[in-house]
């Protein structure tokens, strides 16, 4: 066994003990740092596939923002653990059943001759080849169009989520500072002419 | 010798998983998101892999899409989930029924 | 270098050098790869302990007191005696608290503080890894620091941490945005994503040419963008005046709380090693890294550490002169005031750059 396949055993094994954890463990928090840490074995099998950019990118994306939104979003909500919990040992012999039945199934058709090293050898790049450049040098020229939607996706996601959870609450006391600064005088103060003795003294 | 076999295989085991995973957590909305990305990454690992044993970017390429529409999709998710806890105070699945038909 | 350091261990060992040799070849690359790790971690540390004694003397000048001056001429023992106090206190696990998580969150702080180190370039082709998508992964792995305050505030199953690790989720993610915007026009005018490059490519200009190299790197032509970075960088580490994570008059100190002896000291190093390492970055990106500001010196690793130096300085002045911002105001300074900066400046780089103008060719 060379390294390379120590380590894509070693980064598979974890990926998919992770991946059980997240949709087993008791706590959403928990399951939430599972998730980070099959993300982190993904992005180490892609540096094993030479995909340097998109694994660092995976890790920025998902592990940096992603997540951190999901722990922020799980922790803000104070949720019934145990109510949410109900059903899962009643789902578990038929959801077992299809999941072995699909990966069964699946291993049967991709373990053939077909995905073999004979139809997919595999590519070797050189020492001064840059994924990051080559990546960079098709997303500007042939996908620039698929890469503008998709900024206009994320602008969309971004309105959409202000939009979906501002909200004004009316029964916060606060001042509005511009209505402070821009205050005058003479709104707030009236200057009265008074004489300063009594009359007819 | 690692094949495109093994990772075809990984991707499918992490894409049943995340399939299981809806079954077991039916009522946990936010388990649920967390499911769906984790058969998005099954996804994108076998894109990444052809891409490698074919020699062809283009499968890299898609990964970055499929990137930032699930970075899109996650937001408005936990956008939505945080109204729902916000109106109902309550994440179960069973409890959306207010659209009934 | 590798051959020379080789050649000292020969000198070192003398007649056994050759059996030496054969025992140690085959793990020869690994043993190099750690020694120069041991030789960018034990400086830092050591930096760390310094930064502390430096930050309470400068603060200590600035309130016109003496600081620490007790333990060793000028207090200079002073790093080494808390350290030794700290790690002799015990750490304390809180009865509700999730022990797995609780002692797990200042490694989490400490790792990626130190990973980073991993793409720095000190000099021309002094860096551990010298990647290509080196500011992709700087980008990355600082903004794994996070999780450690997050978990820590969620773990300690109590009031003060959560509100800090609420807190610092929302700053810290908020203001990587405007770092990673304010960094697409340094990438932009420097052609390439690896630290070494930018650096190179701060050396080439008009200013270089007549022999004031200072005024040809990035913080001249791209100067919003660098302010929006060195303050987006102060609040990235949570330092004042953006330190309301911590903020000892309002929550005690947000997610440290309830840290005690070591697990306390990881927070307390992963906060200064990310000072260090923001400083590091705002002079590779901005200050020229190792580069001569004028012609007739040599370039060299002095400046770098000169250039970080006097980045640090900044931060502690910073710290004495400005209070603490109110939490609405640091939101809104970063995403209504330097998100829109940034995204302005990068279309007049572009422009500059394609106009006859352009002064990075």
């Amino acid at each position: 066994m060379d390294l390379k396949t120590i380590i894509f055993y070693v980064f598979a094994a974890l990926l998919i003990f992770a991946a059980l954890r997240v949709i087993t463990a008791r706590n959403p928090v928990h399951a939430a740092l599972y998730l980070v840490l099959a993300f982190f074995n993904a992005g180490g099998l892609w540096l094993t596939l030479q995909a340097e950019f998109l694994a660092i990118t995976l890790v920025m994306v998902y592990v940096g923002a992603v997540m951190v939104l999901f722990l922020f979003v799980i922790m803000m909500l104070d949720i019934d653990i145990k109510r949410l919990r109900q059903g899962f040992w009643r789902n578990m012999p038929l959801a077992a059943t299809l999941g072995v039945l699909m990966v069964a199934e699946m291993a049967l058709v991709l373990s053939t001759d077909y995905f073999g090293p004979v139809a997919f050898p595999g590519t070797k790049m050189g020492a001064d080849y840059s994924n990051t450049r080559e990546l960079g040098r098709l997303l500007f020229t042939d996908y620039v169009y698929p890469f503008e939607l998709a900024s206009i996706i994320l602008l969309v996601a971004i309105i959409a989520a202000v939009v979906l959870t501002l909200r004004r609450r009316k029964d916060v006391k606060h001042l509005d500072p511009v209505q402070q600064v821009a205050v005058k005088h003479s709104d707030r103060l009236r200057v009265l002419q008074m004489p300063a003795e009594k009359e007819g003294e | 010798m690692i094949t495109l076999s093994h990772y075809l295989i990984l991707a499918a085991i992490l894409f049943a998983i995340g399939v299981v995973g809806i079954f077991l957590n039916r009522k946990n909305l936010i388990v649920l998101l967390m499911a769906i990305e984790l058969m998005l990454l099954a996804v994108n690992l076998n894109f990444v892999a052809f891409s490698h044993y074919l020699n062809d970017l283009s499968g890299q390429l898609f990964v970055f899409f499929i990137l930032t529409v699930a970075a899109a999709e996650s937001s408005i998710g936990l956008a939505i989930l945080v109204v729902l806890f916000r109106n109902l105070s309550t994440i179960d699945v069973d409890d959306l029924d207010g659209l009934k038909g | 270098m590798e051959a020379s350091v080789l050649h000292f261990f020969e000198w070192l060992w003398g007649p056994y050098w050759s059996t030496l040799w054969a025992w140690f070849k085959p793990v020869w690359p690994l043993i190099w790869v750690i020694m120069k790790i041991v030789a960018i971690l034990v400086p830092l540390l050591l930096g760390v302990a310094y930064m502390t004694y430096a930050e309470r003397k400068i603060l200590g000048f600035m309130h016109v007191r003496i600081g620490p001056n007790r333990v060793g001429p000028l207090g200079l023992l002073q790093p080494i005696a808390d350290g030794l106090k700290l790690f002799f206190k015990e750490v304390i696990l809180p009865t509700k608290a999730d022990p797995a998580l609780y002692f797990m969150a200042p490694a989490l702080a400490m790792a990626p503080a130190v990973a980073v180190w991993a793409v720095v370039p000190f000099f021309d082709g002094v860096v551990l890894a010298n990647l290509d998508a080196g500011v992709l992964f700087l980008l990355a792995v600082s903004s794994l620091g996070v999780y450690g305050v997050i978990i820590a505030g969620w773990a300690s199953n109590s009031k003060y941490p959560f509100l800090g690790s609420i807190r610092s989720a929302a700053q810290m993610v908020s203001y990587e945005v405007a770092m990673g915007l304010a960094l697409v026009c340094v990438l932009m005018v420097s052609n390439s994503l690896n630290l070494t490059d930018i650096v190179h490519a701060q050396g080439r200009g008009i200013f270089a040419d007549w022999g004031v190299g200072a005024l040809s790197w990035n913080w001249l032509p791209l100067w919003p963008v660098f302010l929006v970075y060195l303050i987006s960088g102060v609040a990235e580490t949570n330092r004042a005046p953006f330190d309301v994570v911590e903020g000892e008059s309002e929550i005690v100190a947000g997610h440290m709380v309830e840290y005690s002896g070591m697990a306390f000291a990881m927070f307390f190093l992963a906060e200064y090693a990310n000072m260090i390492l923001v400083a590091a970055m705002v002079t590779v990106f901005f200050l020229g890294g190792w580069l001569s500001p004028v012609g007739f010196l040599p370039d060299g690793l002095p400046w770098m550490l000169a250039k970080m130096s006097l980045m640090l300085f900044l931060f502690l002045w910073l710290r004495a002169t400005f209070p603490r911002y109110r939490y609405d105001q640091i939101m809104r300074l970063g995403w209504k005031v330097f998100v829109p900066v940034c995204l302005i400046w990068i279309p007049v780089v572009g422009v500059w750059m394609m106009s006859p103008f352009n002064i990075w060719e």
